[in-house]
């Protein structure tokens, strides 16, 4: 192989070193860590579908006669972003299967944005020095959200339509502003034919710009201050336990990349999502009932409706009452999330920076914090859909409405304690979360039976180590040496958040160097070797007597 | 609590997914020229002032009025009185649990008896669509005996569909009908108890004879309301709506983003977590 170009390219760039430092890195391997990927392949999906959409989809509102292949619209005098949907649908090649894709794998997006915020929050990953990226991934909730919105509206179809006249009036509410700023956004009065443009500048430009940029840095950020890691046999504050970034968790990250796909292909393929030629164009005076945003907006649609007609005047200003759900609830809502690691620390006085992630049975009150609230939005969300369920179940409209008013206050305390009662009642169990032992029964000569503990699934151990050294040991052997070597000449740049302590750590505890998390086995913020090696084939058969120790942690 | 039948069956929980089978449902446009099965608007409840939008005659007209026979007053009245006089009255004159039927019009007898919802399931709440008690015939029988007790009301409307426009049926649907029946038909739950019945269990006739008699709450479209030909493009459209073009997939119900968002999370989300459990790491 001709290595002249990449020769030149590193002689410039130094790639090399970086490159190698790169394919070394370690990752925790547990399957929670993979949620926020199920997000960040759904975005590199929803750009892909939405640049397919972009070239057939015409932004204006300006009036059209629709004459497509859909023939009950044929005639009717539709906004050109509606009767471009309509051909995008039915006349594009592959369009409606664009379409879809990009629908599903938005509300994919978000639902895995929201399942990695929990994991995030019930682990304590969000502690120093992760509070940047805890911020950093709220503000990707919020903008998804946002961003959700804007795409649902695009089609400016009847459904859609009418969550934009929605958000005019919220945008109204707000006291003093209220009328400037839409009147500023949406050009004049609604509807205008001015918003459907403004939104898709928004919606393909400004804001995929920002949630790319933030997700780099969310990435950046991450892969700087190494992951978080579950505690563990050989896992230590120090170290990160795991599996190299090449080739075991390449491509590992790969595959899941292509399930990804696949499963919101199936989706977009099998499953009609907003078939936006039932629904018909946006036309002010005309309405239709039963109608809901998509998911991830359901929390504020539901406290829209639960919200009594309560206007507040003061200062001379009427403060209308969709303030409080609609402005006043999300701006609460995302304040305190963003805040959450500081109010923390006000209890708990912790200062401490962690690695070793918690599990939510460790600390009951954060769990019953998270689950109460978890639970509160939960039934906002439901109450999204207080006229579908009434006639779902058969049952009065205004029973449901009431019962969702009282349920908002009694499910969330309710929740909160069961669930401090269950992880404080899990966390005093000795064994929880240990890997349960073997109960071999032997009988020995005379037919006596006695009953020995053994290892806890030695077997599966061994497994599970061996498929992933298998692909490990595949990586060239001078590679190998090649990447220890300059490991312990580098500065450990890479290391940011423990050089201090380092410092104040015995050496034999850590070893020659941390070496950036760059091992290519496992133990690259601890001592190499100890505990028996990650893809050493027998599993840590040495180190049982020093690994009970270590599992106090 | 009592589950409300709903015979088209379409708010159901979504749960299979491998089912594709309604996937690429076009082609339902054309529901075909149906033949007028009589002609004439002369029935045995005599001549009325109003027409209610009946015409005579004419094969390809949008709605010709069904010819009750008189022959069938006799077995109408026996099945009225068995089925129908204890609360309406012998001669459907009213009592103090039903109001007066005299002078309704077959079509709002045959709207309700046809659909099932006469004899009520519950007087205490809104009628529920089930199987009718009666056949056609028994229907149609009970039609002319009411019917001929009075004069007044609107007959039976068949709908010509060979005329009628699926597009203008759109726009006259989205603006009349959508506010409660859903943009897709589907029906929902209004305020107070009440609802709006699901479109997809009814037959062209019903949806006509719905129009033009205003059962329950809904309000009546007389023919200064609607022509003949917007009700007949109306039914088309609602027609269609029974079985709607889902070039998209399976339809989930047509209930729009509440059952997709279940979808999204509980499949989407769900299945790929699935996946991340089976190739992630699991032991601590």
């Amino acid at each position: 192989m001709n290595y002249k170009p990449i020769d030149w390219v590193d002689e410039r760039l130094g790639t090399a070193k970086f490159t190698r430092k790169s394919l070394n890195k370690i990752f925790p391997d547990h399957w929670s860590f993979m949620l926020g990927e199920i997000a960040m392949y759904s975005f590199f999906i929803l750009l892909a579908t939405g640049v397919f959409l972009t070239l057939f989809f015409v932004p204006s509102s300006a009036d059209t006669v629709y004459h497509g292949s859909y023939a009950p619209m044929d005639g009717h005098v539709v906004s050109q972003a509606y009767a471009s949907t309509l051909n995008l649908s039915f006349s594009v090649r592959a369009g409606l299967v664009m379409r879809q894709m990009h629908h599903w794998a938005a509300n994919v997006f978000i639902a895995a944005i929201v399942v990695h915020l929990l994991r995030v929050f019930f682990t304590g990953a969000f502690r120093k020095p992760r509070e940047i990226n805890w911020i950093v991934g709220s503000l990707l909730l919020m903008l998804a959200i946002f961003e959700g919105f804007l795409g649902y509206s695009l089609p400016d179809d009847l459904i859609s339509g009418t969550g934009i006249r929605i958000a005019y009036s919220i945008t109204l509410s707000i006291p003093i502003v209220g009328s400037y700023l839409a009147s500023f956004l949406f050009g004049g009065q609604f509807p205008g034919n001015k918003i459907i443009p403004r939104f898709y500048t928004i919606h393909i430009l400004l804001i995929p710009a920002l949630m790319a940029g933030l997700l780099g840095a969310h990435l950046a950020i991450m892969w700087h201050q190494k992951h978080t890691q579950y505690k563990g046999k050989g896992k230590t504050e120090k170290n990160v336990v795991g599996i190299a970034m090449w080739p075991a968790y390449a491509m590992q990250a790969g595959g899941f990349f292509f399930l990804t796909a696949s499963v919101l292909a199936a989706l977009g393929g099998l499953v009609q999502i907003n078939p936006i030629w039932l629904y018909g164009p946006y036309i002010p005076y005309k309405v239709s009932y039963a109608v809901q945003p998509d998911w991830y907006m359901g929390w504020l649609d539901g406290a829209l409706r639960l919200f009594p007609s309560w206007e507040i005047t003061g200062f001379g200003h009427m403060i209308p009452t969709v303030f409080f759900p609609a402005v006043l609830l999300p701006g609460v809502t995302f304040g305190l999330l963003m805040a959450w690691p500081w109010i923390e620390r006000i209890f708990t006085k912790d200062t401490g920076a962690h690695n070793l992630l918690e599990s939510p049975r460790e600390n009951p009150w954060r769990t019953s914090i998270g689950v109460g609230v978890m639970a509160f939005y939960m039934v906002l969300f439901f109450a999204s859909s207080t006229d579908v369920l009434a006639n779902t179940f058969d049952v009065s409209l205004n029973f449901v409405l009431w019962a969702f008013r009282v349920l908002v206050f009694v499910i969330p305390p309710i929740a909160a304690y069961v669930a401090h009662k269950l992880a404080a009642e899990a966390g005093s169990v000795e064994s929880a979360g240990r890997p349960r032992k073997a109960m071999v029964v032997f009988r020995s000569n005379e037919g006596e039976y006695t009953t020995e503990e053994s290892d806890p699934r030695p077997e599966l151990e061994f497994k599970r180590h061996a498929m992933h050294g298998d692909i490990a040991q595949s990586l060239p052997e001078e590679s190998r040496l090649h990447g220890e070597a300059t490991e312990k000449a580098d500065d450990g740049e890479d290391y940011a958040f423990s050089v201090s302590s380092v410092a104040d750590t015995p050496a034999e505890e850590i070893g020659e160097r941390p070496s950036g998390g760059s091992g290519v086995y496992e133990v690259p913020r601890g001592a190499p070797g100890s505990g028996g090696g990650m893809f050493s084939p027998r599993g840590p058969v040495h180190s049982k007597e020093v690994s009970d120790s270590e599992d106090e942690e | 609590m009592k589950f409300r039948k709903k015979l088209g069956g379409r708010v159901v929980v979504p749960v299979a997914l491998g089912v594709a089978a309604s996937v690429g449902g076009l082609a339902l446009f054309s529901q075909g020229a149906v033949a007028a099965t009589s002609t004439g608007s002369s029935s045995t409840s005599g001549a009325n002032s109003v027409t209610y939008g009946g015409t005579s005659g004419a094969g390809s007209a949008p709605i010709t009025n069904v010819k009750l026979n008189p022959a069938t007053i006799a077995l109408g009245k026996t099945l009225f009185v068995e089925n129908c006089s204890s609360c309406h009255g012998d001669t459907a004159s009213g009592t103090s649990r039903a109001p007066n039927l005299q002078g309704l019009g077959a079509a709002t007898i045959d709207f309700w008896v046809s659909t099932g919802r006469m004899p009520l399931a519950d007087p205490t709440v809104q009628a529920t669509v089930k199987p009718s008690r009666f056949t056609k015939q028994q229907t149609l029988a009970i039609d002319a005996y009411v019917s001929s007790l009075a004069s007044g009301g609107p007959k039976i409307p068949e709908v010509n569909l060979g005329s009628a426009s699926i597009s203008a049926g759109e726009g006259l649907f989205s603006t009349n009908c959508a506010a409660c029946h859903t943009i897709t038909g589907v029906g929902d739950a209004l305020a107070g108890g009440v609802y709006a019945p699901s479109l997809y269990p009814a037959t062209k006739t019903q949806v006509a004879e719905a129009i033009r008699t205003g059962p329950g709450n809904m309000p009546r479209f007389g023919p200064g309301n609607l022509s003949n030909q917007q009700v007949a493009d109306i039914v088309k459209y609602v027609k269609y709506l029974q079985h709607p073009n889902n070039a998209g997939g399976i339809g989930l119900g047509h209930v729009g983003p509440v059952t997709e968002g279940f979808v999204g999370i509980l499949i989407g989300l769900g299945s790929l977590m699935i996946a991340g459990y089976w190739i992630g790491g699991r032991a601590h």
